[in-house]
């Protein structure tokens, strides 16, 4: 391999066929006068454009079909011509460089272009964290493992996307059991039950961590005690999910604390509150109906038996465990409804220090998040300790500013320009770079961007994982 | 012809290579630079300049060719060579045949090359002393220029694969690129005379086609004489260039028309094999429109074996290659005067 061209950041190599070389691969540009390297990864590969190449496939093409025949080469001269045609030319970027065999991120001198050696370069020697206190295998590169540290999502906002059916699912699974086995606590907002098996092999088995598994299904084993959420975080829920006027939740608020101070709180004494409580009647209007819904959805119960247990929830978190809250077939109002409490409730607590930190995982977040989350999730809730990771395949449906602030982007394939243009947003990495290696990642292929990757753009082919699927969509013929 | 592909090219030629490679073993090269813009790579050997028949009344009027029923085997042979590169002592060029024949209404070819050679004093030399003339080449004398050995080693493998499809072929047509006039040092008459019986020992008619013609009548080419003829047909322009050659060992070895085959077409000068009758050339030609594409008055046949044997920049490219693989041989940038005199200050274009 050689060196053609340098334009800015942007390497092009001449590249033999018999080289085996692959979108997203790094290579290392060896100058041994200068003991330096550059180090590049391929980020598109095509042809080179030699001189008469079209003159060459225009004679093949009119005479391939129409005329047979032989060629009589006594020399062999037709094998380097087939070489040459299918010679191709590698456009790379800068990644960073090696001096005096220690690795850098900045390169700002260039390489010999007859001198050097290009070489393929196995770049989990920098990627990766196999010295880590807490290893995670990602998957595989071209060359090697890629095993990094869970330590690197910790105080991180990440984002998993791509395109229906490539394995961000299954990426983040394999991200919540290795957060749970290094015990640290996490909340899925599982919208289409696809972690509820998460504690069980593909034979059902449970697995290391199944104890530490909690699936909390509202309405059935999640339901809510109005003493054990609280004023605040039942007021956001009425204000956020159910748009309760400004001026209405003032009113809300006297009524629960009267209810408080008389230690009559309950959902019937709450009814009978409202209805008699003395304000204007499109106010007590307001609060009633919103009311009601909450008791149409049957979330909140008066049985202590039956209402989720927050303190439980505080210490079983501090341990480190995951609980999933499956949403599956829940009303898009429920969704939201829920998804405020838990969130108003977690703000709470950490703000109280009752919990240090939570690894939060959002599938397609736009169905339960309101607006003012997003910004909320990228810079307050961080600094408290929600530590979010957005899955989701309409990337386009999240906020640009959590682009520009995610410290870990995990991309799986895009073919789709409109979906491309969104994630092309992220800051760790060139748009251009980007565009060309997603668009060609075959399934269960990522691009792994960001700090757990110490800032090493890599493709990775995520491990396999012994879970049962649950995210699959369901067909109707079976064979 | 898959079992004569060998033969195709003859042990000499190989030998030749060779031998003329391995006296530049290691040694340094210039590759030839190619560029796109670089449009035409065919290596042109110097031609004369027009030759202007005499202007006469005798010059009839074009004969049309009458049409013929049945069809027969078409054959035609091209050579092209290309200089890829420059050593210390001499040129390196590459030659490459194809023979290209329609049978029905399929076109089959056998290609045969690249064969590349040093061209140098020393080949001529070693040409001379290993008398070659006795077995396959003739030419009166070798020049030591390095420029007219190329066109002579050219000439050879033409002429040797237009004989073989002379001898493998019987009953057809054999088209060749040119013209059927030899004589001249770098194109012996013995060649042609050979081909020429080999090709009436099978009863093969051999037609010339020449692209371009050097003779001109009343100050414009031949091929103008046919502007307002009627297609297909022919000019019998033989008896104008006879008396061109009169003392010269330059012998026209057919009978020359100007001939037009089709609508829309191109007219072309047109040899026919001198020591057939002539009513038979022309039903031969009628042949060829019958039993082969004639597109722009050219066979597509002759057309084919064109295509498949020239050169293209890639292919060049893949030559040196291939000489620096198996012969070492290094690439060395071309040096210029005006660039190591004036620099960065000399004009792009290298002025004489």
């Amino acid at each position: 391999m050689k060196i053609y061209k340098k334009q800015g950041d942007t390497i092009q190599i001449i590249c033999p066929p018999e080289e085996f070389v692959q979108k997203g691969d790094y290579l290392l540009i060896e100058d041994k006068k200068l003991r330096k390297g550059l180090i590049v990864q391929v980020v598109d590969i095509q042809f080179a454009n030699l001189p008469g190449i079209l003159e060459d496939i225009l004679r093949d093409v009119m005479t391939e079909d129409s005329v047979q025949g032989c060629d009589y080469d006594p020399f062999r001269v037709s094998s380097q011509i087939e070489v040459l045609k299918d010679t191709r030319l590698l456009v790379c970027k800068i990644r960073g460089a090696i001096d005096d065999g220690k690795p850098r991120q900045d390169a700002s001198w260039l390489p010999s272009r007859t001198a050097s050696s290009i070489v393929p370069y196995p770049i989990e020697r920098l990627a990766s964290t196999k010295d880590g206190r807490r290893p995670l295998t990602l998957g595989r590169t071209r060359s090697d493992i890629l095993t990094v540290d869970v330590k690197m999502l910790d105080g991180k906002l990440n984002i998993i996307t791509g395109k229906k059916g490539v394995g961000k699912s299954h990426l983040s699974k394999l991200l919540v059991l290795s957060l749970v086995k290094n015990g640290a606590p996490c909340l899925i907002l599982d919208i289409n039950g696809e972690y509820v098996n998460i504690g069980r092999g593909k034979g059902n088995e449970p697995n290391s961590v199944a104890e530490r598994i909690f699936v909390l299904t509202p309405g059935q084993n999640l339901r809510f005690s109005l003493a054990g959420v609280g004023l605040r975080a039942f007021l956001d829920t009425m204000i956020y999910a159910l748009d309760l006027p400004r001026t209405s939740s003032k009113v809300f608020s006297r009524i629960w604390s009267e209810l408080e101070r008389s230690g009559n709180l309950n959902l019937n004494a709450l009814n009978e509150t409202i209805r008699r409580f003395g304000c204007h009647e499109s106010v007590r209007e307001a609060i009633y109906s919103r009311f009601n819904t909450l008791l149409d959805l049957e979330l909140f119960t008066d049985d202590p038996s039956q209402a989720f247990d927050f303190s439980f929830f505080e210490k079983r978190m501090s341990e480190g465990s995951a609980f999933i809250i499956n949403m599956k077939d829940e009303h898009s109002i429920s969704r939201r409804l829920i998804v405020e409490l838990f969130i108003s409730k977690l703000t709470e607590q950490l703000s109280e220090m009752k919990l240090r930190a939570v690894f939060l995982f959002a599938e397609e977040a736009h169905f339960y998040l309101r607006e003012t989350y997003w910004d909320d999730i990228v810079t307050r809730m961080r600094h408290l300790g929600v530590f979010t990771t957005f899955i989701t395949n309409q990337p386009d449906t999240v906020q640009e500013s959590v682009y520009r602030q995610a410290d870990n982007i995990f991309m799986f394939n895009f073919t789709n320009e409109h979906d491309l243009d969104a994630v092309s947003k992220v800051a760790k990495i060139d748009a251009e770079s980007l565009r060309l290696i997603v668009k060609d990642l075959p399934v269960h292929n990522c691009l792994v961007v960001g700090d757990i990757v110490r800032n090493f753009p890599v493709v990775v082919n995520v491990e396999p994982l012994n879970v049962q699927t649950m995210g699959q969509t369901r067909k109707f013929f079976q064979d | 012809m898959e079992d004569s592909k060998t033969t195709l090219l003859p042990d000499f030629l190989l030998d030749l290579s060779s031998e003329s490679m391995r006296t530049i073993n290691g040694g340094s090269f210039e590759p030839r630079e190619l560029s796109t813009a670089e449009i035409s790579l065919e290596e042109e050997i110097d031609e004369d300049p027009a030759i202007n028949l005499k202007d006469t009344p005798m010059l009839s009027k074009p004969t049309p060719i009458p049409a013929t029923l049945g069809n027969c085997s078409v054959v035609a042979v091209d050579v092209s060579s290309i200089r890829v590169g420059e050593s210390e002592q001499g040129l390196l060029y590459s030659l490459r045949g194809a023979l290209v024949w329609r049978e029905g209404s399929s076109y089959n070819f056998t290609r045969c090359g690249p064969l590349t050679f040093h061209v140098n004093d020393a080949i001529a030399r070693s040409l001379n002393k290993r008398s070659y003339a006795k077995e396959d080449l003739t030419y009166s004398a070798w020049s030591p220029m390095t420029e007219r050995v190329l066109a002579r080693l050219r000439n050879t493998l033409e002429r040797w694969m237009q004989k073989i499809a002379c001898s493998r072929f019987s009953k057809g047509i054999v088209l060749l690129d040119g013209s059927l006039t030899a004589g001249t040092p770098d194109n012996p008459t013995v060649y042609v005379e050979e081909l020429l019986n080999r090709a009436r020992e099978n009863s093969n008619v051999v037609i010339a086609f020449s692209k371009e013609t050097r003779l001109c009548y009343s100050g414009k080419r031949i091929t103008r004489l046919l502007d307002e003829a009627d297609p297909p047909c022919m000019l019998d322009i033989d008896r104008l260039i006879a008396p061109q050659f009169p003392s010269t060992p330059v012998r026209l070895m057919g009978r020359v028309y100007v001939a037009k085959l089709a609508q829309i077409s191109f007219p072309f000068r047109v040899d026919i094999d001198r020591q057939l009758p002539e009513e038979s050339g022309i039903a031969a030609v009628g042949r060829l429109i019958n039993s082969d594409l004639v597109e722009q008055g050219y066979p597509e046949t002759l057309r084919l074996a064109h295509i498949l044997s020239t050169f293209t920049a890639n292919e060049v490219l893949a030559i040196q290659r291939h000489l620096s693989i198996e012969y070492g041989l290094r690439l060395a940038p071309r040096f210029s005067f005006r660039r190591s005199l004036f620099g960065p200050f000399g004009t792009s274009t290298e002025a004489s």
